[in-house]
Order: structure tokens, then sequence, then C-alpha cells
């Protein structure tokens, strides 16, 4: 597999049982695909990583969701990143201040793989 | 001017003249004698001056003598009797005169008492066909104010001007802030634990305003919106708002218009209503439930991926595939724990709200005693000590868990008579059911915990585990010695309670026993009071509300450094005495106390010692007075002694005040005496707790009342004109 030339995604999720199925379908998708577990190693792996698109949950240790969002909104050399909010959180404020902080799309727990792979489909195509 | 001055000018005044016409006629005959005539009289009067000198002298002796005697005899004991008749047929038609004077006066008197006599058992019999008639109609009212005072919603009733006319005694529960200057001791001075509305940073009371506990403009918005709904006619009209009430309490507030039956607003009602624990119910479920609905979310994500991965990609590796295996089990494993964790902890915040209640443990064994040998047909024999011990339950959930787990022993036993054995270890009850044998083992005992409380399909929809862990209690058992011959061998199952040193009577409700007299934060005559701001002199002294206050003192100097010591004030509402809104409160003088002080009010040193200092006295006790109008007994002492607090404390009294001591000398300028003990003797007041700050308060409260009809016979109805016969009296120049 040529990962040289594939678009590029971070799974930002503390649960294994989410992120490692995740990566594994993003692969399977001929994605570059990196995880990180908190909210600094998010960071951390966007700036070396430089991904395309952004699997974000929420909540999650250190940095959440809505503060990962606003970075990477905040910093210029990040602007083309998507970003898909994937989270428990499905109140329609939740929704809402996802959006206002920069997010692409957001998907509610528990999602089809057909679901979230339409969506980064769809936002990379854009790209 | 006195009686006895007013005679003595009038007798001068009389001499006087006489003396004036006497001279004239003189001078008139003196011009009309020729002048042998004139030197005959002047010869004579040399000649015999001495014996007209004595005669003139001996004449005025007399006469000043006669005088007296006319004075004593019939002016001033007439001048009393004119009183004393009064206060019969006026306040107290048990006083009888008893005055020293003439034959003729004291005929008079005999004749008056005896009228007296036929006039007071003339005045029972009607009082009694009074209190006959007036007894049904009372009896109605006491049970609406025992109904009311009784109401578990807090219950204000305010006239058009936001004046308290009525309150439940929840409202003053709910709304009283508490006290927040801090100090410790700060107690009442009668030692018996009433509540006193003076401990209250916020007042509530007759007469009040309401604006005083809730802020104006949350009433304000409400009557408007309410206004607006009369206006659009509609028939359900309420306005709502949450404030917050006594330790942090949310109360929900509804107000409702009274309207006459013009339909014109002529008051409000507002009902409170405690929120706090549904509130705090609705959060832990919407917590719960939150908690929930992220934790299924999160784990199904999990499963839904995972499955999905493995259907849409079936020729996985080995190694992923069981990794995916690994994820789905341990999801499922997790989905089932929330639900575990679920159900328990709805149990603990939702079923839980049920509240405890004190019992003895020996009326707790002795019903489950009875209701086991009804339901299961067990005996059981108590065993208790002569020790009272409180525990707080829920009566019929622990009593419905023990017979659940009697009824499990009978069959693990096959015994059907048990020994309960109450026992107190410490902080805890043992109540002990023994048996002859082995002990139920653990997990017998932790199956039975799960189960759901089923008795002869009577259900409580709580398992036995819910309901122990409810009451803080443990459930086990334990053999009772250590032999293994079965024979010897004695068993025990043991509910272990938390004992309870002493119960809050606050959570039992009081036995309603219908007053006497009607309750005293009953007026609906205050409908008809006059508006907030009115000119108060010229309101009527039957419709001020006073705040009637004492103080007791370390001495009879407040500028030589005498300090207040005890400060009291009871309030006066449309002529009554409201003994249940009063103010008694010890300062600490922060000087000594002399011994002679001590010897007059028995304020001990020991009792002030802790108590809060005048500046922190003063503030709460001007929040009291609000803006009543302040009666004292000698209020020039007290007044003065609280005049020199006010640099200090920043307090200024500014109320009018009215005086006991000058009304009683307005009313009645005959009588010499005019001390609280002497007037409140003439009117048929009696003291209780003389020179003690709330029972003199009260004493002179009492007398107030009884000074107004005697005012209006001398027609002084308002509070310029009693002031005015006040400023009048000679009492009124002691200066302080």
């Amino acid at each position: 597999m040529n990962y040289e030339f594939s678009k590029k995604i971070l799974i930002v999720d503390d649960e294994p049982s989410v992120a490692v199925p995740l990566q594994f379908l993003m692969e399977q998708n001929n994605y570059n695909v990196m995880a990180a577990s908190n909210g600094e190693e998010a960071i951390d792996k966007i700036s070396k990583f430089k991904p395309d698109l952004i699997l974000l949950d929420i909540i999650h240790p250190g940095f959440d969701g809505f503060e990962i969002c606003q970075m990477v909104r905040e910093n210029p050399e990040w602007q083309n990143i998507k970003i898909i909010l994937v989270t428990t959180q499905v109140r329609d404020v939740d929704i809402a201040k996802g959006m206002a902080f920069g997010a692409d799309a957001y998907i509610a727990k528990p999602f089809s793989n057909a679901q979230i792979m339409k969506q980064v489909k769809k936002l990379l195509q854009c790209n | 001017m006195s009686p006895r001055n007013k005679f003595w000018w009038f007798a001068a005044v009389s001499i006087a003249i006489t003396l004036i016409i006497i001279s004239s006629l003189f001078i008139l005959f003196w011009h009309q004698l020729s002048l042998e005539e004139k030197s005959l009289l002047i010869s004579i009067f040399k000649q015999d001056f001495v014996y007209i000198f004595s005669a003139a002298f001996l004449l005025l002796a007399g006469l000043g003598f006669a005088l007296d005697a006319i004075f004593n005899v019939y002016i001033i004991p007439t001048s009393k009797l004119v009183e004393e008749t009064s206060l019969i047929t006026s306040v107290n038609p048990s006083h009888r005169i008893s005055i020293e004077g003439s034959k003729d006066i004291m005929r008079l008197i005999q004749i008056i008492n005896e009228w007296a006599d036929r006039y007071e058992e003339l005045q029972k019999n009607i009082d009694q066909k009074i209190h006959i008639a007036k007894a049904k109609s009372e009896e109605e009212k006491n049970i609406l104010a025992a109904i009311m005072s009784e109401l578990p919603e807090g219950l204000v009733i305010c006239n058009a001007e936001g004046r308290i006319i009525l309150y439940s005694k929840k409202a003053k529960e709910f709304l009283a802030e508490a006290n927040t200057i801090g100090f410790p001791g700060y107690k009442t001075e009668s030692g018996s634990g009433r509540s006193l509305i003076g401990d209250q940073d916020k007042f509530i009371g007759l007469g009040r305003s309401i604006f005083n506990v809730i802020d104006k403009n949350l009433i304000t918005h409400s009557l408007d919106e309410i206004a607006d709904q009369l206006k659009h006619k509609q028939t359900n009209v309420a306005s709502y708002f949450v404030i917050v009430g006594k330790w942090n309490k949310l109360l929900r507030a509804e107000v409702v218009p009274i309207l006459s039956h013009l339909k014109k607003f002529t008051g409000f009602i507002i009902i409170f209503n405690d929120i706090s624990q549904q509130i705090e119910t609705d959060r832990r479920i919407n917590s719960l439930f939150q908690s929930l609905t992220k934790s299924i979310r999160s784990s199904l994500t999990g499963i839904r991926s995972t499955i999905e991965a493995i259907l849409e990609y079936p020729d996985m590796d080995k190694e992923q595939l069981q990794q995916f295996r690994k994820i789905i089990h341990k999801e499922s494993i997790i989905l089932g724990d929330i639900l575990d964790k679920t159900v328990s902890d709805y149990s603990i915040n939702v079923k839980t709200q049920w509240p405890l209640f004190p019992m003895l443990d020996s009326d707790l064994a002795c019903s489950i005693k009875t209701k086991a040998a009804e339901k299961l047909g067990l005996i059981i024999n108590i065993e208790k000590s002569n020790e009272k011990n409180w525990i707080k339950v829920d009566a019929y959930s622990i009593i419905f868990a023990m017979l659940f787990v009697l009824n499990k022993l009978k069959s693990k036993t096959e015994h059907r008579e048990f020994t309960c054995k109450l026992e107190r270890k410490g902080q805890f009850i043992n109540f002990d059911y023994i048996w002859q044998g082995d002990p139920i083992k653990i997990e017998t005992l932790r199956e039975w915990g799960k189960h759901v409380l089923i008795i002869n399909n009577e259900e409580v929809s709580m398992t036995l585990k819910e309901v122990i862990s409810h009451h803080n209690a443990e459930i086990w058992s334990h053999s009772c010695n250590n032999t293994i011959d079965t024979v010897q061998k004695r068993s025990y199952l043991r509910l272990f309670l938390p004992a309870v040193e002493t119960f809050e009577r606050d959570d039992i409700r009081n036995i309603t026993i219908l007053p006497e007299s009607r309750p005293e934060f009953y007026d609906f005559d205050m409908f008809n009071q006059p508006g907030q701001s009115p000119e108060m002199d010229d309101r009527l002294l039957t419709e001020i509300t006073f705040a009637v206050f004492d103080t007791e003192t370390t001495g009879l100097d407040p500028t030589g450094g005498d300090k207040i010591i005890s400060i009291a004030s009871v309030r006066l509402v449309n002529g009554r005495l409201l003994q249940d809104e009063c103010f008694d409160q010890f300062v600490d003088p922060e000087r000594s106390l002399p011994f002679e002080s001590t010897q007059i009010h028995g304020i001990q040193p020991e009792m002030l010692k802790g108590q809060p200092t005048i500046d922190k006295v003063l503030p709460l006790f001007h929040r009291f007075a609000g803006d009543t109008v302040l009666v004292a007994h000698n209020a020039a002492f007290d007044m003065r002694m609280l005049q020199i607090y006010e640099a200090k404390t920043g307090v200024k009294f500014i109320n009018p005040v009215l005086d006991t001591l000058l009304l009683s000398a307005v009313v009645h300028p005959a009588q010499q005496d005019h001390t609280l003990e002497a007037i409140a003797g003439r009117l048929g007041v009696s003291i209780v707790g003389r020179h003690t700050a709330l029972g003199d308060a009260i004493a002179t409260g009492e007398i107030f009342i009884k000074l107004i009809p005697l005012l209006a016979k001398m027609g002084i109805y308002t509070l310029k004109e009693a002031r005015k016969a006040s400023r009048k009296t000679y009492y009124s120049r002691i200066k302080y």
C-alpha cells in the first residue's frame, strides 16, 4: 500500500474500542492513519503528522475536542485540515457549539462505518 | 398643672381680689370723713394697733386653715374620685375606690363602690353572654388558624400596599433569614428555646412590609403580570417566581391576587413551596440519564464499528479478527456493568429520597414482633435493655425487610420461635434474632439481599439490600458461641442500625391544639388599614403599629458610663400585643456589672459572657422596630441610652416616641405614683417578669393598650394629640 500520496487522517479518541476499528476502517480505505488518545498528544501529532482530516472525540483527557478544534482553526498553517467531531454528546447545543468552533461535520456515536466513510470521503474530496 | 397647684393659685387670686375690694371700700369711706373723725380713727388705731393686727392675723390664719381643710377633705378627694370612677367605668371594673375624705365624700365613695359591684357583676354577665355568642365563630376561626399554622406550604397574605396581614408558621421558617452576624452564644434571655423573631436578620410579622424579605421588583413584576392577566379576563390568574430562602432553600412562590366583590385589587397571597429536594432529584435523574446515554453510545460505537468491519472485511487476518472479538466482548461486559450501575444509582438517588423518622428501638422490635406473629406465625421473644435508644427509620420498609428476612430464616432453620435481643454498641443498635443452630452463610444473605421484598403476595418494590443501605444499616449472621455441638450451638442474625443521639424535634409535627383565643398572626381588619405613607401624626392611636420596648442597664446614669445589658421589644398591632413577634437579647456591656444593678434585674455577669455587643444588637433592633412608633415606660431614659450609642453604632432611632409614664400622668393627674407597678395596679395589669427587659416591655404594652381608651375619653385620639398632652405633664420636665 502506498501511503506517500494517500490522505492523512488523525483519530483522536481515548477509547481503544472506538479508535482501533476506526483506524482499521480508514487503513482499509487506503488512508494514512495515526491515533492519539489525549489532547496534548493530538496537538503534537497534528504539528508533526499534518493530517488532512481529524476524527475528533470531544471528551478525552487533556484539551477537549472543542479546544483542539479552536487551536486548529486559530493556526493559519492548519486552516485546510478538515475536522469531524465524533462524539457521544448529541444535544443540539453541543452540535451548534462544535460547528461554531470550526468543525466541518458532526457525527453522533454510535455510527455506521458507511456513514463515517461517506463523510470522510466527502470532506477529503472537497480538499 | 396639678390639682394642688391649681387650687392654691385660685385661693391666692381670690384673697388678693377680696383685699383689693376691702381696700377700695376703705379708701372711699376715708375720703368721706371730716378731719376730726379721721384723727379720732387714727388715734384709736394707734391705741389698739396690737389688737387690730392680731385680729387681722388670726382672721387670715383661720382662712388659710379653713381653705387647706376644704382642699384636703373636699377638693383632692373629689378630683381622685373622678379619676378612679372613670377607671371603673372604662378599663378596670374590678377597681374600688379607697380615698380618705369628708363624711359626705366617704358616703359618696361607699355608694359608688356599691354601684361598681353591681356594674361589675352586670358586665360579667354581659361578657359571658358575648363570650358564648362569640365562641362558635371563634371556633371556626381557630380551626382555620390551626390549619394555617400547620400548612406544609408557606403562606403570606398581604394588603395592596404589601403589608403582611397573615402568615403561616412555615412561611416564617422559609423566609426569615438566618442570623448572619456570626457570634457565639446568640440565644434568648428566656432560655425557653422559643424561636424568637429577634434572632433573625429579616423580619416577618403582621403589619410589616413583605418587601423586607422579598425583593420589591420581583413582586411588582408578578403583580404587573397578574394585572395583565386580569385585563385579558383570564380565569386562572397567578404569577410565579423562585427565590432563595433560609438555608439556601429554593422556594417557588406563587402569587395569587385577592379581589373585592367589585373586582378591585385589595391584596395578594404568596404561596411558597420548597422545591430544593425536587430540583436535586431532577438533577440527579438528569445526570444519571446523561451518563447512561453517553456510556451506552460509546460502547455501542465500539461494538457496531467492529462488527461492521468484520462483516465488511471477511478476509482480515486472524490477529485483527481476534482483537475485534475482544473489543466486542469487553464492550458487552461494559454495557452490562452500565446497566447494573444505573439501576443501583437510580435506587440510591431516586428511591432513597424517602425520609427517615425517629423511632424507639423497642417500638421497632415490638412492631416486627406483632407483624411476624400476624403474617408469618412466628413467636418473637424480646429481650430489651432499660435504655431507650432512638433510631431513624422508614418504618414500613424496614419492618417489611425484617419480615422478609424472618420468613427466609423460618424456612432455612425450620424454627418457629426466635429471641430478639436489643443492645446498644457504641453508635449502633443491634437487633439480634437468635435461634439454636448454625448461622446463615454470607453467600445466602447476599443472595437474599438481591431479592425484591415479597411476603404473601405483598410487595415492596425494593430489594433487601436497597432497604438496608437506605437506612445506613448492615445485616449479617454469626454464631453466638464457638461450640461445635449442634444442640448447644446458638446463632444470630443481626440488623445493625445507627443510633440517633437526639432526634430533631422539627421532624415531628406538633399536635394541633386549638388556641383559646384568636391566634396572633390573624387580623383581617387590616384590609382597611390606610396606606403605607400617610402623615403619621394624624393617624389614630388605635391604628398605629407600635414597638413597645425596654432596656436593662448597668446603672441609671447613661452619660456617666452605664451601658445596656439587655433589650427587649414586642410589637403592638391593631390593639393586640404580638408576643410571638418579640425581640429579646442580652448584650455584652464590655464593662463590669455593678452588684446593685444585679440585685434589681437579676442578670448575672456570666449570663452576658459570649453575648453580642451593642454594635451588633442595635442594628438588629433597629430593623425590628422598622417604621413603628416606639413606646416605653420612662422613655426619656431608654431613648437617651440608645442615643449614647449613635456615634458608635451608626444607628439612629428617629421613630416617634410615646411614654406610658407621661400618658398615665395625662389621664390620672391627681395620682402621685406613676411607676410601672402603680399604673399596672390601677389599670388591672399583672406584671410577669418585672425588671426583665421582655417582662417590662410586655407590661408596658398592656398598660399602653389600657391607656388608649382613657386618652380617647379626654379627646386624645391621634399620635400628635398624645404627644402634645404628654409634653404638658409635669413629668416631661425630667431630663436624662
